[in-house]
C-alpha cells in the first residue's frame, strides 16, 4: 500500500453483507436455546399492586426482579434504572418481567394471560410540566437529573452595555435511530460463567453491567459483540440493560436465552435523541457585533438518567456554534419526565444546540438587516480564538476557505437574493449551516477511561488488532486495518480484526463519540510504528498503547473551563429546497457539503458517512416526526415513524478539505457524527428563505407551515 | 392451530369459501401486518386463511363491452404495466408503497381493506367502478361506494369473494391526482385528491371529485358534481366559494399520528379549489 491512505478500497465486510452471508444475533442458535419476551408497563407512572401469572407449562419461566442476584440497577452513569421494575413503573414500556421458553407462540399466549394491576400515580410528561413548581417530584428536588452552568468572560457587564438584545426560543423533537437490525442479545450460563453475545457498540459497558447485576467478579463474564446491523448510538448504553436481563434468565433456566426485539417494541421502548427547548438571548453592540450570549438548554431525559448528563454537556459545549462570542453564560438541565429514557444518538446533544444557534444567527441577521453569510463569517472562530469554554483553538480553522468553496459550488449568495419575494405555487429556498464536532469524549472522558489498544504479531507475520471497538456499519473493520497495514507496510489481508470478545481484547473504550478512528486508530498507529521497529524479533510480539491526551490539554470539569476536546472537525452544509404552497410539502432539491475531517482514512467510506449523515439530518429536520402524548409514543411503528427513503434523497455534492491533525492517525480527525449535524438547520434556513418566515422548531412540518402562512 | 387453503382454481376457492369460515388473502400486504405476532411466532390469524393471490382466473385485465375488467388478484405492478388502466388510477398506484410491495399487493386487497386512506379508492370512486362479488352459485355487481360501508368494513358476504372490478371505459380530458404522505414513498396518505373532468369548448361536460383519508369513507358527492356540470370554466371562480362550502360539510378529518384535522381539511379545500380554478391548464 504505497498510495495515499485516503484512496478507497473495498470494505472488508462489503461482500458478505451485501451477499446476505453475514450472521447477526437473530441468526444465531445454540443447543437448547430458549426465547425471551418482555412484559412492559402500560402506565407512565404507577405502583404495581399485583402481578397475576397464569399456570405456565413445564419448560417456561418468568424472570423478574427476584431473579437478579446482584444489584438490580443498570450500571450507566448513576444507578437509577432497574433491570426489572421493582413495585413501580416510571414510563410506558418499562420492562417488568420476561417470559422465557422454547416456543414463541406459547410465550405469546402466556403473555396475553398475565394480568398486572396498577395504581396510577400523577405523571410528569413534558419539560414544561417537570419544571412547574407544583408538579409531582419524580427525581430529586427539581426534577432535573443534572444542572450545569459555565461562564466565559463577563456576560452580565456585556448585557448591561448592549445596544440591542435579541431573544429566540428553539425546539427540537425526538429522533429514533432506526438501525436496520433491532436490539438483540443471547445469554449463555455455563460452568459458573456467563457469556453474552449481542449487537452492541460497547462490549465493556455491557460486561461491567452484567457483572454488577449478577454480583460476580468481572472475570467470570465474557461479552462477544455480534455483527451489528447499525447502531447510531442506540446500541451504546441500551444493550447493557438487555445483557443483564438475558444473563439473569440464563442463570435461572440454565439454558441459552435469546432476546431479540420486534421493530415496534424497539421504536417504542428504546432510547432516542433528546427533545430539547433552547432559549437564546444575544447581546449586540452598536456595530452589530455579538458581544454576549445567554443560552439556556433543556433536554428531556425521560424517566432515567442514562447518559443524559454527558449528552447535555456536549450540547452545552456546542451552544454558541462556530462563532466567537467573548462573553457567555450557558445553562443546561437534563429534565426527568415519565417518558421513555433518551440516550445516545449520532451527534449526542450537538444537533439540538447547532440548530438553535444557527436559527438564532439567521434571526439576528434578519433583524439587523445584514446578509447572514457575512454575519456568520464575521463571527466565525479561527485559530488562536477561545472556544465557548475558554479552550484554545490550536489548529487551523479553515472556515473562510470552506465558505468560499461552498459559495462557489452552490451559488448561495445570489440564490438567497433571487429566492426572496417569490410568487407562484412552488417557492425555492436555500439555507446554510456551519458546525463542528469535538473529537473523542467530552471533557476529561478520555483521561478517565485511558483506552488501550493492542497489536499482536504472530510468527506467520499476520498481525491481529485487539481492541474493544466494533464495526457497526461505519467501517471500523476496514479503517483500522488500513491504518495498521499502511503503517507496517504489509498487505491488508495480513491484518486480522475479529469482532471484539472481552476475554481477548483490552478495554479501548466504547465505540462512540467519533473516537474510534482518531483516538483508538491513533493508538494502533503508534503501536504499529513500534511493532515495525521490532518486526524481526523472534516469536509472537505484542505491543499495547494507552491513550493520554496531548500535553497541551487543560480542562477543569468543575468549572467547565478549558479544552473540552483535543481538536475539532468542521463542516458547512447548504440545502436547497422547494416548498409547494398548495400543500406546504418540502422537497430538498440539492445539498452541498464541505467537511474538514483532517485526512479521511478512506474517501469512499467518508462519502458514505457524509451522505448517510446528511440524509439522517434531513429526516431529523423534516419528516421524522415523533410525538409523545400522555407518555405514549404516537409514531410507534415503522409505518408511522418515517425516515427518508431513496425517493426522499436529493443530489448531494460533497468535498473534503485536507487539514491533517498531528495526533490523529495519518492526520485523521473525527467524522462519524459531524455529518449529521448541519442538514436540519440548513434545511430550516432554506424554508425560511423560501417562505420568508421564521422557523424555530424541527421537524419542519407542512402542518405547521400551513398554520404560519395561512391560519 | 390455523389451517390454510391454497386451491388450484377459482371454483374450488369459492367452494371452500362457501363451506368454511375463512379469511381470503391475496397479496397479504395488509393482513400480514394486521395479524402480526411477536417475532418468530406465526401470525395470529383468527380464522383459516384462503389463499387466492395465485389464481390465474383472478389476474386478467380485459376490455369487454366498454368496461375494463380487472381480476381482483391483479397486482398493483401489473396494473401499472397495463395499457388499459385509466391513467388517474395509475397515478394513484405509482404513489403507493414501493415497487416490492406493489409487486405483491393487489387491487382487490386494497378495496376489501376498505381503509379511508386506501389509495386506489378515490380514483375507483370517480371512475364509477363496480365490484363483482361471486359465490359458488351466485354473483352480484354493486358500485364501489355501496361495497365499502365504513372504515375497514365492506359488504363482502361470508361465502363471497371479490372477483372482478369493472371500470367503464370512458375518457376524460382533464385529470388531477395528488397524494400527500409523510414522505415520497412507503407512506400512508394524509390526504389524497382525485379529480376528473371533460371540458369541451370551455364547457364542463362532466366532472368528478373524490377525497381520501379525510372522512370515514371516501368523499364523493354526485349532487355537487351535477351542480358544476354545464357551467363554463370561466364561471368557476365565482362558483367555487359555494362549491367549497358544500364539500366542507363532507370533509371531517381526524387528528392522528400522521397529520392534523386542520391541515387535512384546509389542504383538501385548497386542492379542490386548485383543481376547479385550473381546469383550463391542468
Amino acid at each position: 500500500m504505497n498510495e495515499k491512505i485516503s484512496e478507497s478500497i473495498v470494505r472488508v465486510d462489503a461482500h458478505t453483507k451485501i451477499g446476505g452471508q453475514t450472521k447477526y444475533v437473530g441468526d444465531m442458535k445454540f443447543d437448547g436455546m430458549l426465547y425471551a419476551k418482555t412484559v412492559r408497563s402500560l402506565h407512565p407512572r404507577a405502583k404495581i399492586l399485583s402481578i397475576d401469572i397464569p399456570d405456565i407449562p413445564d419448560g417456561y419461566f418468568i424472570v423478574d426482579k427476584n431473579d437478579v442476584p446482584g444489584k438490580n440497577r443498570v450500571k450507566i452513569l448513576i444507578y437509577d434504572q432497574p433491570f426489572f421494575a421493582e413495585g413501580a413503573v416510571n414510563y410506558i414500556g418499562e420492562p417488568i418481567l420476561l417470559v422465557v421458553g422454547p416456543d414463541r407462540d406459547i410465550i405469546s399466549q402466556i403473555i396475553s394471560q398475565i394480568d398486572i394491576e396498577y395504581e396510577p400515580l400523577p405523571a410528569v410528561l413534558t419539560i414544561e410540566d417537570a419544571l412547574l413548581e407544583n408538579s409531582p417530584r419524580i427525581y430529586g428536588q427539581d426534577n432535573c437529573f443534572v444542572s450545569h452552568e459555565y461562564i466565559k468572560g463577563e456576560p452580565d457587564d456585556a448585557f448591561a452595555n448592549a445596544d440591542k438584545i435579541i431573544d429566540g426560543e428553539y425546539r427540537t423533537g425526538y429522533q429514533e435511530q432506526l438501525y436496520i437490525e433491532p436490539q438483540g442479545v443471547i445469554g449463555i450460563y455455563e460452568n459458573h460463567r456467563m457469556t453474552i453475545y449481542g449487537s452492541m457498540q460497547c462490549p465493556y459497558y455491557a460486561h461491567r453491567a452484567i457483572a454488577e447485576g449478577l454480583g460476580w467478579s468481572e472475570d467470570k463474564v465474557r461479552v462477544i459483540q455480534t455483527t451489528t446491523g447499525g447502531a447510531f448510538g442506540g446500541k451504546e448504553e441500551y444493550p447493557s440493560l438487555l445483557s443483564g436481563q438475558v444473563a439473569f434468565a440464563s442463570l435461572k433456566t440454565k439454558k441459552p436465552v435469546k432476546l431479540v426485539f420486534d421493530r415496534d417494541e424497539d421504536i417504542q421502548t428504546t432510547t432516542k435523541r433528546h427533545p430539547s427547548v433552547i432559549h437564546h438571548r444575544t447581546a449586540l453592540d452598536s456595530n452589530g457585533t455579538i458581544i454576549a450570549a445567554d443560552i439556556d438548554i433543556k433536554f428531556d431525559a425521560g424517566a432515567y438518567a442514562g447518559l443524559s448528563d454527558v449528552v447535555l454537556q456536549r450540547g452545552m459545549f456546542c451552544a454558541s456554534g462556530v462563532y466567537n462570542i467573548p462573553n457567555l453564560r450557558v445553562r443546561g438541565r437534563a429534565v426527568a419526565t415519565n417518558t421513555v429514557p433518551n440516550g445516545a444518538f449520532r451527534g449526542f446533544g450537538a444537533p439540538q444546540a447547532f440548530f438553535a444557534m444557527d436559527m438564532q444567527i439567521e434571526k439576528i441577521a434578519r433583524i439587523i438587516g445584514i446578509n447572514s453569510l457575512d454575519f456568520r463569517l464575521k463571527h466565525a472562530l479561527k485559530k488562536g480564538d477561545r472556544t465557548c469554554t475558554d479552550g484554545l483553538l490550536r489548529h487551523d480553522v479553515k472556515i473562510p476557505e470552506m465558505m468560499s468553496r461552498i459559495e462557489e459550488l452552490s451559488d448561495i449568495r445570489d440564490k438567497i437574493k433571487k429566492f426572496k419575494s417569490q410568487t407562484g405555487r412552488i417557492r425555492k429556498g436555500i439555507g446554510l449551516s456551519m458546525f463542528y464536532h469535538g473529537c473523542g469524549f467530552t471533557g476529561n472522558g478520555e483521561e478517565i477511561i485511558h483506552g488501550t489498544a493492542t497489536l499482536r504479531k504472530y510468527p506467520d507475520s499476520k498481525v491481529e488488532i485487539l481492541t474493544s471497538n466494533v464495526e457497526m456499519g461505519q467501517g471500523a473493520l476496514t479503517a483500522m486495518r488500513k491504518i495498521v497495514a499502511k503503517s507496517l507496510e504489509i498487505p491488508i489481508e495480513d491484518v486480522i480484526y475479529e469482532n471484539p470478545d472481552t476475554s481477548r481484547v483490552p478495554d479501548s473504550g466504547p465505540t462512540v463519540a467519533s473516537r474510534t478512528t482518531v483516538i483508538v486508530g491513533g493508538l494502533l498507529k503508534s503501536a504499529a510504528d513500534e511493532l515495525k521497529q521490532r518486526w524481526n524479533e523472534p516469536g509472537e510480539i505484542e505491543v499495547s498503547k494507552t491513550y493520554h491526551h496531548p500535553k497541551y490539554i487543560e480542562w477543569n470539569q468543575e468549572t467547565m473551563h478549558g479544552d473540552a476536546y483535543p481538536t475539532y472537525s468542521w463542516g458547512i452544509n447548504v440545502v436547497e429546497v422547494e416548498v409547494d404552497t398548495l400543500t406546504y410539502e418540502i422537497t430538498p432539491k440539492k445539498v452541498w457539503a464541505i467537511f474538514d475531517v483532517g485526512v479521511p482514512i478512506d474517501e469512499r467510506m467518508m462519502r458514505g458517512q457524509i451522505e448517510g449523515g446528511i440524509v439522517q439530518g434531513l429526516g431529523y429536520g423534516s419528516i421524522e416526526v415523533m410525538e409523545n402524548i400522555g407518555g405514549k409514543i404516537q409514531q410507534g411503528t415503522i409505518t408511522d415513524y418515517t425516515i427518508p427513503t431513496a425517493k426522499d434523497v436529493p443530489e448531494i455534492v460533497s468535498e473534503m478539505l485536507d487539514n491533517p491533525y498531528e495526533y490523529g492517525p495519518f492526520g485523521a480527525k473525527c467524522s462519524g457524527e459531524l455529518t449529521l449535524i448541519g442538514a436540519a438547520p440548513a434545511l430550516a434556513a432554506a424554508v425560511e428563505n423560501a417562505l420568508e418566515i421564521e422557523i424555530n422548531k424541527i421537524p419542519v412540518r407542512p402542518e405547521e407551515l400551513l398554520e404560519k402562512m395561512e391560519l | 392451530m390455523v389451517n390454510s387453503y391454497r386451491p388450484k382454481y377459482l371454483n374450488e376457492a369459492l367452494k371452500i369459501r362457501g363451506e368454511k369460515n375463512v379469511i381470503p388473502l391475496a397479496g397479504g400486504t395488509d393482513l400480514m401486518v394486521r395479524f402480526r405476532n411477536i417475532s418468530g411466532a406465526i401470525p395470529k390469524f383468527d380464522k383459516p386463511v384462503l389463499f387466492i393471490g395465485h389464481l390465474d382466473e383472478l389476474k386478467n385485465i380485459e376490455i369487454e363491452n366498454n368496461f375494463v375488467k380487472i381480476g381482483s388478484s391483479t397486482t398493483l405492478t401489473s396494473l401499472l404495466d397495463s395499457e388499459n388502466i385509466p391513467s388517474i388510477l395509475k397515478s394513484a398506484i405509482s404513489n403507493m408503497a414501493a415497487p416490492t410491495i406493489r409487486n405483491i399487493g393487489t387491487i382487490g386487497g386494497n378495496i376489501c381493506n376498505a381503509s379511508p386512506a386506501g389509495d386506489t379508492l378515490p380514483p375507483l370512486y370517480i371512475l364509477d367502478a363496480k365490484i363483482v362479488l361471486s359465490s359458488i352459485d351466485n354473483q352480484r355487481i354493486i358500485p364501489i361506494d355501496k361495497f365499502i360501508i365504513g372504515p375497514g368494513r365492506n359488504d363482502l358476504k361470508d361465502d363471497e369473494l371479490l372477483t372482478k372490478i369493472l371500470i367503464p371505459n370512458k375518457k376524460f380530458n382533464k385529470e388531477f391526482y395528488k397524494k400527500l404522505g409523510t414522505r415520497k414513498a412507503m407512506a400512508l396518505s394524509k390526504i389524497s385528491f382525485a379529480g376528473l373532468a371533460e371540458i369541451e369548448d370551455d364547457k364542463i361536460e362532466d366532472i368528478r371529485i373524490a377525497f381520501g383519508a379525510v372522512a370515514p369513507k371516501i368523499v364523493r358527492s354526485r349532487t355537487i358534481e351535477q351542480e358544476i356540470i354545464g357551467h363554463n370554466i370561466n364561471e368557476i371562480n365565482e362558483l367555487s366559494y359555494s362549491i367549497v362550502k358544500e364539500y366542507s360539510e363532507f370533509i371531517c378529518p381526524i387528528d392522528d399520528q400522521r397529520s392534523s384535522s386542520i391541515y387535512r381539511k384546509q389542504i383538501s379545500i385548497k386542492l379542490l379549489d386548485y383543481f376547479l380554478n385550473n381546469l383550463d391548464n391542468i
